[in-house]
């Protein structure tokens, strides 16, 4: 019940911040876009050519998209996600509002895996939304009903799950909003990236072998958004996954940063 | 029996982040509070009255030291459902109703919604909110928020409430009001620990005081032990002559107020009876003689200059 009432309260504060709000206007922005495109006379006539060509063609398309949609989840769904649930924390610890919630009957351990987990739902809800509607408008065009994307929203939820925790960490230390979203920002969209190319881009430039060590070693540690973008692509294309190792170690990366926080917040004075 | 008891109880902070200078917000504080009782604690800023409450409560950990709340170490948080808690300063999410508020923090105390409606009903009116149940608690004013404040602390009928500045921002007649409240509380047997720095409203309805100075107990006992009464007594009388009183100005350091009264104090009753017998070898007629009694603000003062 009283954890309940938390996770309820982490839904509360997202919508008086209008985080739902913004979401659901951006994920219905996309939607409209996408049903304009699909019905656009040059893409009509694409489905009815692939049509033609057989239903090997039709998948191909639908999965073009699926792909395409995807990448735009990537980019602008996790971004607006990071911005939004980074006040969650910093919120919480304001001086006054910490206190009475403290002095409740409610471990500390569960306070922050309240917030963990209605983070997370809360996001799942939201791509739910919207690859949910993306994937019902492109299967009731096609008749195609590719059941792998819908997948993604797991893997999108991880990918968001994963930062969160290090959100989640980073808040709680610098009680600090913006260094949240730096944070994750800058491990999302430059670190994990450059690591994840690291033998193409970087052990071409850098020959030194205890270099290539500590490289590979951020790479194995940190968590691996980019991995698991390239999995998800992978399952929707149909293609074989060559390892999972970057999903258990984002995993655990995961459960890392949550127990450093439960730890960090137990000992901390307020 | 005793709902709060502590013992040698410490606490040192950093005085910053990694650095190894500590600073002692509580050192070795003891005391009890008994059932029933309105218990106050005063000291001037600084003096690590917030931090007692918040290691009372589990918001700050202990360095040293025993906690028992009803009989029980507080590492046993059981203790949190029996108690109501009202911060300093304390900021409910802007976005919820005065009602909201209520609802969510009952909830945390373990209520359930049948429990958490009825007893919001029941305090919302007790606080004189129940208007303003449905608005946004940002449209609320300093006064307001305390009340709201008050009502979230009572809301689980708790045994033992701990209640921090709970008059600060709130008008005269509003903070009599909160006296009424917390007197018919005490009269439900509840146990109230009060930290506020109005000493006349501390006065007014503590039974017992502890007084904080640097981190350590420098008095505690009942009110009225406390601003025992001194050897200043208030003389009434006919009026004097100039001589008389400028006889008792430089002879007796009287403080004259007027041509028939004056203030004396006495060392001891000899002095005192030596100053009658003047008077009346003079032919004043003496109408009254008062002790006066210390306030608890002059007696607060006055340990506090002297302790510094």
């Amino acid at each position: 019940m009283i954890f309940l009432t938390l996770l309820f309260s982490t839904f509360r504060e997202a919508v008086a911040k209008k985080i739902f709000l913004g979401f659901f206007a951006i994920a219905t922005i996309i939607i409209l876009v996408f049903l304009f495109l699909i019905n656009v006379d040059s893409v009509e006539g694409m489905v009815d050519m692939m049509e033609f060509s057989g239903e090997e063609g039709v998948k191909q398309l639908v999965i073009g998209f699926e792909v395409a949609m995807i990448n735009i989840s990537y980019l602008l769904i996790i971004t607006f996600c990071f911005i939004s649930v980074s006040s969650f924390i910093p919120s919480m610890l304001e001086k006054g509002n910490i206190d009475l919630l403290l002095s409740k009957p409610v471990s500390r351990t569960k306070i922050i895996l309240a917030k963990f987990l209605g983070g997370v739902l809360l996001i799942f809800l939201s791509l739910c939304y919207l690859i949910g509607f993306v994937w019902l408008i492109l299967s009731l065009k096609s008749g195609f009903w590719h059941f792998p994307f819908l997948y993604s929203i797991l893997w999108l939820t991880l990918s968001f799950a994963v930062i969160y925790a290090l959100i989640i960490l980073v808040g709680l230390v610098s009680q600090s909003t913006i260094l949240s979203i730096i944070i994750s920002f800058f491990l999302v969209f430059i670190v994990c990236p450059i690591l994840y190319v690291r033998e193409e881009a970087i052990f071409s430039l850098v020959s030194n072998s205890g270099a290539q060590f500590v490289i590979n070693f951020l790479y194995n540690v940190l968590p691996k958004p980019s991995d698991i973008n390239n999995i998800t692509m992978n399952m929707i294309t149909g293609e074989p996954v060559k390892s999972y190792m970057p999903v258990y170690s984002s995993l655990l990366f995961m459960l890392a940063a949550l127990s450093v926080s439960i730890i960090y917040f137990k000992k901390k004075d307020y | 029996m005793n709902i709060i008891s502590t013992k040698n109880l410490s606490k040192e902070y950093s005085s910053k982040s990694f650095s190894k200078e500590k600073i002692l917000a509580l050192n070795n504080f003891s005391f009890e509070v008994e059932s029933g009782e309105i218990f106050g604690i005063l000291g001037p800023n600084g003096a690590g009255k917030t931090t007692l409450i918040k290691i009372l409560l589990g918001i700050t950990h202990r360095t040293k030291g025993e906690i028992k709340i009803f009989d029980k170490e507080i590492s046993d948080e059981s203790y949190k459902k029996k108690i109501g808690y009202l911060p300093e300063n304390h900021k409910f999410p802007s976005y919820l109703t005065g009602e909201q508020v209520l609802t969510f923090f009952g909830k945390l105390s373990g209520m359930n919604n049948n429990d958490v409606k009825n007893k919001s009903d029941e305090y919302l009116k007790l606080v004189d909110m129940e208007k303003w149940r449905s608005t946004k608690i940002k449209k609320y004013s300093k006064g307001m928020l305390q009340r709201l404040g008050l009502a979230q602390s009572m809301l689980n009928s708790p045994e033992l409430i701990f209640l921090d500045e709970p008059t600060d921002g709130v008008d005269p007649i509003g903070r009599k009001e909160i006296r009424d409240i917390l007197c018919s509380l005490k009269k439900e047997g509840k146990t109230i620990f009060l930290n506020s720095h109005l000493l006349s409203e501390v006065e007014l309805i503590c039974d017992k005081v502890a007084i904080l100075n640097k981190g350590t107990l420098v008095k505690s006992g009942r009110v009225e032990d406390i601003t025992a009464l001194s050897n200043n007594y208030k003389f009434s009388t006919s009026e004097i002559e100039e001589r008389t009183l400028n006889e008792l100005l430089n002879n007796y350091k009287a403080t004259i107020n007027a041509r028939n009264e004056f203030s004396y104090s006495a060392g001891n009753v000899e002095n005192l009876n030596q100053l009658i017998d003047f008077l009346r070898e003079n032919n004043v007629l003496i109408h009254s003689i008062v002790q006066e009694k210390d306030t608890l603000e002059n007696m607060f003062i006055n340990l506090i200059e002297s302790q510094n």
